[in-house]
């Protein structure tokens, strides 16, 4: 008995951190911030770290993050080389680059921007947009107040209670800004488990347009990503945001996507999973005005023993709004996936038209995959439709390809790698969709296929 | 060149072709007609070597080889070439991809080298002319959201790349309206050759004023009830199915 009491009484290092960094944090932006990090840390402590118990990670296990030492994030030197190897390290866009969690300038872009345009990190950007950052910061990322069941904040606030570097995107009223913009946050560790809290805030004013891409990659070593991005969209705004996953395999990753969208906004969210061993998404979409459009893709693909977990929940809070979602998982090994996908249709969204799809692929009898469609209506003239199908390959595919020459192994290979694919098209940045495309190539066992993707 | 010989086949459990035999010269174009139902688009099928068609008797050669022995892969390997009735969407894999797969595979067992993407390139440019097809269908996704007649278009674009011996197409007149079908015949005709043969599947009399078939065949029940000449399938379409069917039961 005493041990259990032991064991309980010792903070897990997620929570103990906090002490020895708390001053430093305090350097970083206004007072107000500092407020919300003490709140933020109040309510993590609240729950603590989730266990299989909590609805909302029940096929999920977060023990290492109970048991591992993940110290706080120290420095680490990455050449321009070592960068250029990694899966989108060349990906010619608006760069701001992030190394265990720090900016790291040299590794970042120095464009010119259109006027009142702002990519940088938060701290650079609280100098001049103060006010619009702090009136941003923490508004999309929270589910108070909302319908139905709620999901779990807890890494939410486990992000802002340690909310120091990050980055910051501004958009002025009616730019629209063609050149894509490239956040990456680079991973390597040399010395002892750490935990970095990237935190990323998009803000796109009315009749504003972008296309982001957020990207983690892990170098080496073992470490855990708890990451947050909010975007925020104004009338009529169009984003395009990827995010793509790409830690070692031996990370913990866990992040969450908060999309806010006014009036007559569209935004197309990619995820992409293809690292980590322990992955958990989550990506929240507000809708809270009229006739806006959400695009929800997903993509993973798990081999060995990662465990991806995928959390979706679009809150239809207004009339004439369209949301479209296909979460697709390709699953080997002993690799496990889940799905999760909430959609609440509130009293007043009449005609609400949503659709979600949730398709996998498991490529050995030890691969599995949970999935769970979660529809919530509350308005009696909606349309929403959701299916999930646990695939086997399409015979008719499969013997047209074979009719062309191609022979049945590199046909049912080729059919795996179409099906993820699918996923990666909707990705309008041409660089990195091929780069992914080839990456998708070489996780799935595709030897017996020619190169050459496109 | 290709021998049909007795040939039993079954889908599930009905009984579809009850002993067809049919024999193809090198460079001879061969339409199979019949009413729907008759077995027409199995016999293409056969040929092809789809698995859930099931072959309970007789044998199919092509310059010797046993087709029934051969997987679909080594039948197209071998010469032979399907153009489907519904071709098969596949979003994710572009059509040069595709098809450079496909005709690397098919060189691989020709004793060929393999093609890299610029001579692949190279080699389809002026296929792609003859079909009409513009570069935007090359680098799509295989038929997806094509049109019905872009999609037959992109069949016999693909029999051009592969340049089989056989050609089987089944119905790839269905759906077309007239400059369509005069596109995918120009294609055919365009490869037609001494050492080359076709079976031309068709409901219908109207691809055949522009493939014009060196024989005619009718396939009622399973069976060929009637072989002749091109002159045939005009008697078809000026009489329809019936007086066929009649002469039939008139004789039984």
């Amino acid at each position: 008995m005493l041990e259990t009491l032991d064991l309980n009484a010792r903070p897990s290092s997620l929570v103990s951190n906090f002490e020895a960094v708390r001053d430093l944090l305090r350097t970083y932006g206004p007072d107000s911030l500092q407020e919300m990090r003490e709140r933020a840390f109040k309510e993590f402590n609240k729950f603590g770290i989730p266990t299989s118990k909590d609805e909302e990670f029940k096929y999920i296990s977060l023990k290492v993050l109970e048991e591992g030492k993940f110290g706080p994030a120290y420095g680490a030197t990455v050449d321009r080389f070592q960068l250029g190897q990694t899966v989108l390290g060349k990906v010619d866009a608006i760069t701001v680059t992030f190394l265990n969690g720090e900016a790291a300038i040299e590794l970042s872009s120095h464009d010119a921007l259109p006027d009142g345009v702002f990519v940088g990190t938060l701290r650079d950007g609280s100098l001049v947009h103060e006010e619009t950052l702090m009136r941003n910061l923490g508004h999309a990322a929270t589910l108070e107040g909302r319908l139905g069941s709620t999901n779990d904040e807890r890494f939410v606030h486990l992000n802002t209670a340690y909310l120091g570097e990050g980055a910051f995107i501004y958009i002025p009223s009616g730019v629209d800004l063609e050149r894509p913009i490239h956040v990456q946050w680079l991973s390597t560790e040399d010395h002892g488990p750490f935990v970095t809290h990237p935190r990323n805030l998009i803000v796109l004013e009315a009749g504003a347009s972008a296309k982001v891409v957020e990207s983690y990659a892990g170098m080496q070593g073992v470490y855990f990503t708890n990451a947050v991005t909010e975007a925020i969209l104004g009338k009529d705004a169009i984003l395009e945001l990827t995010r793509v996953q790409n830690e070692t395999s031996d990370a913990v990753h866990i992040s969450t996507t908060a999309v806010h969208q006014a009036a007559g906004s569209t935004v197309t969210s990619n995820n992409v999973s293809f690292g980590g061993k322990v992955v958990r998404n989550d990506v929240n979409v507000w809708l809270d005005g009229e006739h806006t459009e959400t695009w929800l893709n997903g993509v993973s693909v798990g081999t060995g023993n990662q465990v991806i977990d995928n959390h979706t929940r679009i809150d239809h809070a207004k009339p004439n709004c369209h949301s479209f979602e296909t979460y697709k998982a390709v699953l080997g090994d002993h690799a496990s996936g889940v799905f999760n996908g909430k959609i609440f249709v509130y009293e007043d969204a009449q005609k609400t038209d949503a659709k979600q799809t949730n398709q996998a692929m498991l490529l050995s009898p030890t691969a599995g995959i949970n999935t769970k469609p979660q529809l919530e209506i509350f308005a009696d003239d909606v349309r929403c439709t959701h299916g999930a199908t646990i695939g086997q390959l399409r015979e008719d595919a499969l013997f047209y390809l074979r009719t062309r020459g191609i022979p049945d192994k590199q046909a049912e290979a080729l059919l795996v790698y179409a099906f993820a694919a699918e996923v990666l098209e909707k990705i309008s940045v041409p660089e990195v969709r091929d780069a992914l495309e080839s990456q998708l190539f070489s996780k799935l066992d595709t030897q017996s296929l020619p190169q050459e993707v496109r | 060149m290709l021998e049909i010989k007795n040939l039993f086949a079954r889908v599930d459990d009905k009984e579809i072709l009850k002993g067809v035999s049919l024999s193809v010269n090198q460079g001879e174009v061969h339409a199979i007609m019949g009413p729907n139902g008759s077995g027409k688009s199995t016999l293409a099928n056969v040929l092809a070597g789809r698995p859930d068609y099931e072959v309970t008797g007789g044998s199919i050669t092509l310059n010797g080889a046993e087709l029934l022995d051969l997987s679909p892969e080594e039948r197209a390997a071998e010469g032979v070439f399907l153009a489907f009735q519904y071709p098969v969407e596949i979003p994710g894999v572009t059509n040069t991809y595709f098809l450079r797969a496909a005709l690397n595979n098919v060189r691989k067992h020709r004793g060929l080298p393999e093609l890299s993407m610029t001579e692949f390139l190279k080699h389809v440019r002026g296929k792609a002319e003859l079909m009409d097809m513009d570069n935007s269908l090359l680098t799509r996704s295989v038929n997806e959201g094509f049109s019905g007649g872009e999609k037959k278009r992109n069949e016999i674009f693909q029999m051009a790349v592969l340049e089989p011996t056989l050609g089987v197409l089944d119905e790839t007149d269905s759906g077309l309206d007239i400059d369509a079908l005069k596109t995918v015949a120009n294609g055919v005709n365009a490869l037609r050759s001494p050492e080359r043969a076709f079976v031309v599947v068709t409901h219908y009399q109207r691809l055949l004023n522009y493939i014009v078939p060196d024989f005619v065949h009718i396939l009622m029940d399973g069976r060929i009830v009637r072989s002749g000449g091109k002159e045939l399938a005009l008697e078809l379409e000026a009489r329809g199915y019936g007086f066929i069917e009649e002469e039939l039961a008139a004789r039984a």
